[in-house]
């Protein structure tokens, strides 16, 4: 068997000294998890009965029969899996309790000035009942998307770690977003023509106004298309530091979106992308990433028809790169089932490591999150320790590790259950906590 | 035309009493199975629906019924035979709560036929009339192995209309996909969908205690009118024969409710409201057969095991309505644990496909939290207990000798991810084939839809 295990004085190590510089965890617990089944989602892949020592909230060793030396936990693994914590790479989680009340929804605004920049950072609340929810089920991260409103621009989206404390916050504003298709159109007139007019002269006026800026004053009156704040927004698109997502499906509408990102030279990302199979090589040979949803196989639109379970499978296999969410109709409340997503997909021909890298290392990659998605040295400690195969369905996670600190089980969920788990004395039910 | 009524009482002395005769079906189920041979599928492992699990067994379906179960009989040379070594067999899956044909694929303005929210009271409307059969989501639930399912009208009424249960099968008009003999059920609602729909309009229900009255004025109408029509029947012949009341079609299905002949589908999330409904069934003499969207279900199971009433669950949805807000993963596994009915259902075109995966998840989070629930009791949540709530547990549901041979063979374990169904029976006849394209329906809709000479998938 490989071993890669590097052998690191802590007290020597300049490696060391520089991770703790990032690190925000200076306190936390060391680990040793011991005998495990390790998913390492690097060109390693799957290395039996390994050993992982967390420190200081990072992956410190990968190997068999690690000793470490200083205090540490041991969590005897045998006969479990690790993988990196999971991400779901389009949520609304923390912007939304109940979908039904206005009240506790964020995720969208009204105001017409806010398209491209409108930014739902501010907006995220880490208390939500739904980050404790789906980090017990083994979803460590997710992007924290805006969705709906009057723009055809969405907003854009920040990058967050499940944890009930707005520490959890990784990266604001990485990501802008956009409809075309079906969506596109009915916000801008009732066409895909109209859509393409309307983010072609969008993109246009903001790099016009990029080029330009000096000559805007306050006060004066410019005519564009878009507000101003929204032009400037998307500057950080023009300028390929973040990638424009756009929701689109049927196939040609797909090619349109490529066509028009390489005439404005942005970083185009395909999400939801029902059709993308029929054109596969063409979105490889784009090098366009695809944000989807494996388990849709309905045809639920005129721009789906051609949806199908290998859908992603084709796709992975052409060489695109993909990032998973679901699922679908529950990818907030329930974001963790961005796992049942990928089990589909590989159930229906996607290779299992890739369906992995799907939920972890390619969103890190597309978004640009450092320090996560895989199970190496240096990586930020994001781990959970399946009791089976971590696709499988009837597999629970026993812990999960963010950032290096081990999380309680605990749920609002589990609380409820635990209140009736059996039903005597339902008067007492109140006093007990 | 005369509406022949069925009688459930009348006074001993009576002498002159009509043969009691269930109400004809307006429109007659014409399914007829297709053309079947007999067969058997070998060296399975079968999860009977019964809470057994029977290894490297077979079963032996003469003329569309299951004939023998077990290891070791005699089969005839030429028999055709479906070796299931390494794979599962398991009773055709039921959905209790699908909106297929009704919200059909794709999801446009003209095809949004399931909710009639255009009074709070609907009983007159049912579901079949609504069934597109063309709908691609059949084939696709086909191919998750389910062999029967329920149409329901949606949750926007009070009273939404009577629901359908249909054979997973290709044909013209919705009476050929009626399943035989099955009774007509009543979908009603709680909560917070008609009070929505209703305050929305200005009118009654805008409150849940609006939705309550809804439901009492409409049973006070339909008991006095059900016992209008009885008294006429029971005139009959008589020397006082009675006049024969004017019908209303509203009341006619609610009446049948109270004669027990159409069973009550209660959408219903939370546990308050589950225990008027309760009430309400019992103030007025019918019984509920399950609560769909059962959401706290758990919090209150040893009633529901009392009362004999079934929750029709979710594994893990929540979260979108206040009234979902109180979801535990574990639900259908503490329902199971009352000795309860519990029941997977889907409500989703998607889901439907994937009921097995569901009842995975359902039965692992129990087991994580220290129940044991196996596979061989699980299965039953989406086959034997929901042809239970259906009215059809003597016909389907379960691998028992003398019932319908509607069977899946599973490639692996149903409740793995990687579990596909192999092949499909419905009343032994094998409606799908992943192995054969040729054995794989495709919808009208279908048809040239993608691209002309082929079919959309």
């Amino acid at each position: 068997m490989r071993n890669f295990t590097l052998r690191l004085d802590k007290s020597k190590s300049v490696f060391i000294g520089l991770l703790t510089l990032f690190s925000i965890n200076l306190s936390a617990e060391d680990f040793l998890i011991k005998n495990a089944t390790v998913h390492t989602v690097t060109e390693q892949g799957v290395l039996e009965n390994s050993d992982i020592y967390v420190s200081d909230g990072f992956i410190m060793q990968v190997g068999s029969g690690l000793v470490v030396e200083g205090k540490h936990t041991v969590i005897d693994a045998k006969g479990k899996h690790v993988t990196p914590g999971l991400m779901n790479a389009s949520t609304h989680l923390g912007l939304v309790e109940i979908g039904a009340a206005s009240s506790t929804v964020d995720y969208q605004t009204n105001n017409e000035s806010l398209g491209a920049s409108f930014s739902i950072a501010p907006a995220i609340n880490f208390l939500s009942t739904l980050i404790p929810q789906n980090r017990i089920n083994g979803l460590t991260r997710a992007i924290v998307r805006p969705g709906g409103g009057r723009s055809i621009f969405q907003g854009q989206s920040s990058a967050i770690a499940l944890l009930s404390d707005p520490q959890g916050l990784i990266e604001e504003d990485i990501a802008q977003y956009a409809s075309y298709g079906v969506a596109g159109a009915n916000i801008s007139g009732g066409s895909r023509g109209s859509a393409y007019a309307v983010l072609d002269k969008a993109l246009e006026e903001a790099n016009y106004l990029r080029n330009n800026r000096s000559r805007y004053l306050a006060g004066f009156d410019w005519k564009f298309s878009q507000s101003v704040q929204d032009l400037d927004s998307l500057k950080r698109v023009l300028e390929k530091k973040i990638p424009l997502v756009i929701s689109v499906h049927r196939s040609d509408d797909i090619l349109q979106m490529i066509k028009l990102a390489k005439k404005h030279e942005v970083r185009l990302v395909i999400s939801g992308a029902s059709e993308a199979w029929k054109v596969a090589e063409e979105i490889a040979k784009a090098n366009v990433p695809v944000i989807m949803d494996p388990i849709l196989n309905l045809p639920g639109s005129f721009e789906s028809l051609a949806i199908r379970l290998e859908g992603a499978a084709i796709l992975s296999k052409a060489g695109v790169k993909l990032v998973f969410t679901g699922i679908d109709w529950q990818s907030t409340h329930n974001a963790y089932l961005v796992r049942q997503s990928a089990g589909n997909a590989v159930a229906y021909g996607m290779d299992a490591n890739e369906a992995l890298k799907a939920m972890t290392i390619n969103a890190a990659e597309v978004f640009g999150i450092e320090n996560y998605g895989q199970i190496a040295i240096g990586m930020e400690a994001d781990l959970v320790i399946w009791d089976g195969e971590p696709l499988e369905l009837m597999t629970n996670p026993d812990h999960v590790l963010i950032k290096g600190v081990k999380q309680p089980m605990v749920s609002r969920a589990t609380r409820l259950r635990d209140r009736y788990w059996d039903l005597k004395n339902i008067p007492q039910k109140a006093y007990i906590r | 035309m005369l509406l022949v009524g069925s009688l459930i009482s009348c006074t001993s002395e009576d002498t002159t009493k009509i043969e009691a005769t269930p109400p004809q079906d307006a429109f007659p189920s014409t399914y007829i199975p297709a053309a079947s041979e007999s067969f058997v599928i070998e060296h399975a492992t079968i999860l009977t629906g019964t809470g057994k699990q029977l290894d490297d067994s077979s079963v032996l379906v003469e003329n569309g019924k299951i004939k023998l179960i077990g290891q070791n009989f005699f089969i005839a040379k030429d028999m055709k035979r479906y070796d299931a070594n390494g794979k599962w067999l398991t009773p055709g899956i039921i959905d209790v709560h699908s909106h297929l044909g009704v919200y059909p694929s794709p999801g446009i303005e003209s095809s949004q036929d399931g909710n009639e929210m255009t009074s709070p009271v609907t009983a007159e409307v049912w579901a079949e009339h609504s069934v597109w059969t063309q709908d691609p989501g059949m084939q696709l639930a086909l191919a998750g192995g389910v062999t029967t399912f329920q149409v329901l009208p949606g949750s926007g009424n009070l009273i939404g209309g009577r629901g359908v249960t249909l054979k997973n099968v290709f044909a013209r008009a919705v009476q050929g996909m009626k399943f035989p003999d099955a009774p007509h059920s009543l979908k009603m609602a709680c909560g917070e969908n008609p009070k929505r729909v209703y305050g929305n309009k200005g009118r009654l229900p805008s409150t849940r205690m609006g939705n309550v009255a809804g439901y009492r004025t409409a049973w006070i109408k339909a008991e006095a009118y059900r016992k209008k029509w009885d008294e006429y029947y029971e005139s009959l012949g008589g020397e006082n024969e009675k006049e024969m009341p004017s019908r209303d079609l509203q009341l006619d299905t609610l009446a049948e409710v109270l004669r027990g002949n159409i069973l009550v589908h209660n959408h219903c999330y939370r546990a308050e409201e589950m225990l008027i409904m309760i009430d309400i069934a019992k103030e007025f003499d019918y019984k509920i057969s399950a609560f769909h969207h059962a959401i706290e279900s758990y919090k209150i199971a040893d009633v529901l095991a009392k009362e004999n009433i079934c929750s029709a669950m979710w594994a893990d949805w929540w979260g979108f309505k206040h009234e979902a807000f109180d979801q535990v993963r574990e639900n259908a596994a503490m329902i199971e644990n009352a000795k309860a009915c519990a029941i997977i259902h889907s409500d989703s075109a998607i889901g439907i496909q994937h009921l097995n995966q569901e009842t995975a998840k359902a039965m692992a989070a129990g087991n994580k939290n220290g129940l044991a629930i196996k596979e061989k009791d699980a299965i039953a949540w989406i086959t034997s207990n929901a042809a239970k709530s259906l009215g059809i547990s003597d016909k389907t549901g379960s691998i028992e000798e003398k019932k319908m041979a509607d069977l899946v063979i599973w490639s692996h374990n149903p409740f793995s991810v990687y579990a596909k169904a192999e092949k499909v029976f419905i009343d032994g006849s094998l409606m799908y084939d992943r192995l054969d394209k040729n054995k794989q329906p495709v919808s009208d809709f279908d048809l040239g839809i993608t691209e002309p000479e082929g079919e959309r998938l």
